[in-house]
């Protein structure tokens, strides 16, 4: 179990470390979350609506768009000169690969939407005084079963020949389900000021051990070179 | 074997279309027409049926995946294509009717009501499986990459109808039918079904044979380089 | 580049000499099958080879060396047909076989935004190798790159990144070597070498299994040849007393 934990820490590790020598690429796929915030909130206007609760909208496809250049990000690392091959070769758990790429995911994801979420907050005046927590603890709950999917056909689409849309196209309809329980949520606490559902929180939990499970095992089917 | 395909072949369209004729007719004609929404109602018969159809189609394609990337043989992928093809057709019905029964029922062609909003989706889970196939060249990474979306979409397929459940539901609870509305719905099930596996089976063979038929080149096996040939050429 | 045969191969440990005495094969096929897109990339490939070894794979572009290569690597396992790698069956489990594996590749394999002592103590660790930061620095140094140890792959030569992953495959000490036409894009001197390491890492008794196109080099540097044709076994001799001309009539060119 030990040698499982260090292995995965081992594997993360050095893909942060690349992820960290590459970092403008990071920078890339942060301004890209900032200008969809940008955008959609000229787009939308000065509505009042929009404004407030609107936000979470915003944020959730600017968190969508980014997170899918993420994945494709960590996954080409492996792409260039056959380092897959190296990691295959290795005598490790092979399914160990999509678990440390998962972390890594993660961590780009949440590093991104710590840059992006002020943005958002700011220009729809979100008041997440409220509940900060909650906000962090749904956001944060969503983006694991995101990355879940995401990693597994991040891993499965070859992004050696440029098919941008492709990985968005397959990760978007998968995962509606977590937009739509955490959204519920949201609205739930943020716009009609109620407590947050304990049974409702549980589903989305449980959405993410599905997606991990299933991403999980279908993973070590597709390793083949 | 071939005759028996070419007999056997007309007559189950046949079949089918004739049942269909007389589902429809049955339908205007016998069966009694609710209450509440008047003849649009009857769409319903069609509706439902659809829709199982559009289940078991996703299921097939989720068996053929589980099967292709279980054995890497290539006529499960052809299943699942084919299976994939007709459930994206008949959930588009599915929609279609939806819709109609939504604007009948409450004026509106769009909500965002539960059912209405799984219909929607599930369109586009399986519409997203036919374009990933239209968007990668390679045949052996296509037919992986769509086996391993294929089995992830179907075990999605209960997220999204739970999920669904939780968006606003203008309908009031469901309606009960008489004996003679389920007698007809349980007569549309036949000729729709048939429809569906005939439509999966007539579309994996035609895969096949275009599989068949463009098979991949012969390796490599060079002619070796006539280097007096080329110097002259030069 | 000596220094690394000496950091490659210690000498055999008292159980591996004893497995060594036993007339256990290091690498037995038996009917090897590999279906690619239903198209036989291999068929029927049986040979067995014994420790300390080494082979020539030889045989024209698509003649199925690569693929049978990567099986014996764990990198994709056969159609049908079993491998046995020092007695040990690749079934579900290859993990334990890795372990005597080391492959170098055409590719490196290695990661370019990292440097190579980052990339070595990388795999060291992996690998579960003792001292994974000692042992990298030296058989850096044995390769001759020490004083590139903490630049960025990326800024590497065809020549450096292959030293490196030379380096990398030998860090654990494999007994079964394998290599993808490694001679390939390499100048002169590398060339050279690479081949004198394969022939100290054979006369320590490693088993090598050489994929090239240079029939007059394997011929040299192996004492067995196998040609495939056609994904077929097509021969299986001792080296010593072969031409060259003969194998290029078996090869098909």
């Amino acid at each position: 179990m030990t040698r499982t934990i260090s292995h995965i820490f081992l594997l993360a590790g050095k893909d942060l470390r690349i992820q960290a020598r590459t970092r403008h690429t990071f920078g890339l796929i942060a301004v890209l979350g900032v200008l969809i915030v940008v955008v959609l909130g000229l787009g939308l206007g000065a509505q009042a609506e929009v404004r407030g609760f609107g936000a979470t909208a915003v944020l959730w496809v600017a968190y969508l768009f980014s997170g899918v250049l993420c994945f494709e990000k960590t996954m080409a690392v492996e792409r260039n000169d056959d380092a897959l091959a190296g990691l295959l070769l290795a005598p490790i758990d092979r399914s160990l690969i999509y678990v440390s790429k998962l972390v890594t995911n993660l961590a780009l994801m949440a590093a991104v939407a710590l840059v992006v979420t002020p943005v958002g907050v700011l220009f729809f005046s979100f008041d997440l005084s409220a509940a900060p927590g909650t906000f962090a603890g749904i956001i944060a709950i969503s983006m694991v079963g995101f990355a879940a999917v995401g990693t597994l056909f991040a891993a499965v689409v070859s992004s050696s020949r440029l098919q941008g849309g492709l990985l968005a196209m397959m990760v978007f309809p998968i995962t509606l389900p977590l937009v739509i329980v955490s959204t519920r949520l949201m609205t739930a606490v943020f716009r009609d000021g109620q407590a947050v559902e304990a049974s409702t929180v549980g589903v989305l939990v449980a959405f993410d051990a599905i997606f991990l499970a299933v991403s999980w095992v279908v993973f070590e089917w597709v390793l083949e070179v | 074997m071939n005759r028996t395909r070419n007999l056997l072949v007309p007559a189950y369209w046949t079949a089918t279309v004739g049942l269909f004729a007389a589902a429809v007719a049955l339908t205007l004609v016998w069966t009694p027409v609710e209450a509440t929404m008047g003849p649009i109602q009857k769409i319903f018969y069609l509706h439902l049926p659809v829709a199982i159809n559009t289940f078991l189609a996703c299921l097939v394609v989720f068996i053929a995946s589980v099967g292709f990337l279980w054995q890497r043989k290539a006529w499960w992928d052809d299943l699942a294509y084919a299976a994939a093809k007709v459930a994206v057709q008949f959930c588009t019905v599915v929609l279609a009717t939806g819709m109609i029964w939504g604007k009948s029922a409450w004026g509106q062609w769009w909500t965002w009501s539960p059912r209405l909003t799984f219909s929607l989706a599930l369109w586009l889970l399986y519409v997203v499986y036919l374009i990933v196939r239209l968007s990668v060249e390679s045949r052996a990474r296509r037919a992986v990459i769509s086996a391993v979306y294929g089995v992830v979409a179907f075990l999605d397929v209960p997220l999204v109808y739970l999920s669904a459940r939780l968006m606003p539901d203008i309908h009031p609870g469901s309606v009960s039918l008489a004996p003679a509305m389920k007698l007809t719905l349980g007569l549309w099930f036949i000729p729709v079904t048939l429809m569906c596996f005939g439509m999966i089976v007539a579309r994996y063979f035609l895969h096949r044979r275009i599989r068949q038929t463009t098979a991949a080149p012969a390796p490599e096996i060079n002619q070796p380089m006539r280097l007096g040939a080329l110097g002259e050429l030069a | 580049m000596n220094d690394v045969t000496a950091l490659a191969t210690q000498p055999l440990t008292s159980t591996v000499a004893a497995a060594a005495a036993r007339p256990a094969a290091a690498v037995e096929a038996v009917d090897l099958c590999k279906l690619i897109d239903e198209r036989p990339v291999l068929r029927d490939v049986t040979f067995r080879v014994n420790g300390g070894e080494f082979v020539a794979v030889l045989g024209a572009n698509g003649a199925g060396k690569s693929t049978l290569l990567k099986i014996m690597a764990t990198l994709v396992a056969p159609s049908s047909g079993d491998l046995r790698l020092f007695g040990r069956s690749l079934g579900k489990d290859s993990r334990a076989a890795r372990k005597d594996i080391g492959l170098i590749g055409h590719q490196s394999m290695l990661y370019r935004d990292l440097s190579p002592l980052e990339n070595l103590e990388f795999f060291a660790r992996l690998y579960g190798v003792k001292d994974p930061a000692g042992r990298s620095r030296r058989l850096l140094e044995a390769v001759g790159l020490a004083h590139r140890a903490n630049d960025a792959v990326a800024t590497f030569s065809r020549g450096m990144t292959q030293r490196v992953a030379i380096a990398r495959a030998l860090l654990h000490e494999p007994q079964l070597i394998l290599a993808d036409e490694p001679f390939a894009g390499l100048d002169a001197p590398s060339t050279a070498a690479v081949e004198e390491l394969l022939g100290h890492l054979h006369w320590r008794g490693r088993t090598i299994f050489l994929v090239s196109h240079d029939v007059e080099q394997s011929l040299r540097l192996a004492e067995r040849v196998v040609v495939l044709r056609g994904g077929t076994l097509a021969a299986d001799r001792p080296a010593k007393g072969l031409k060259a001309a003969e194998v290029l009539e078996v090869v098909g060119w």
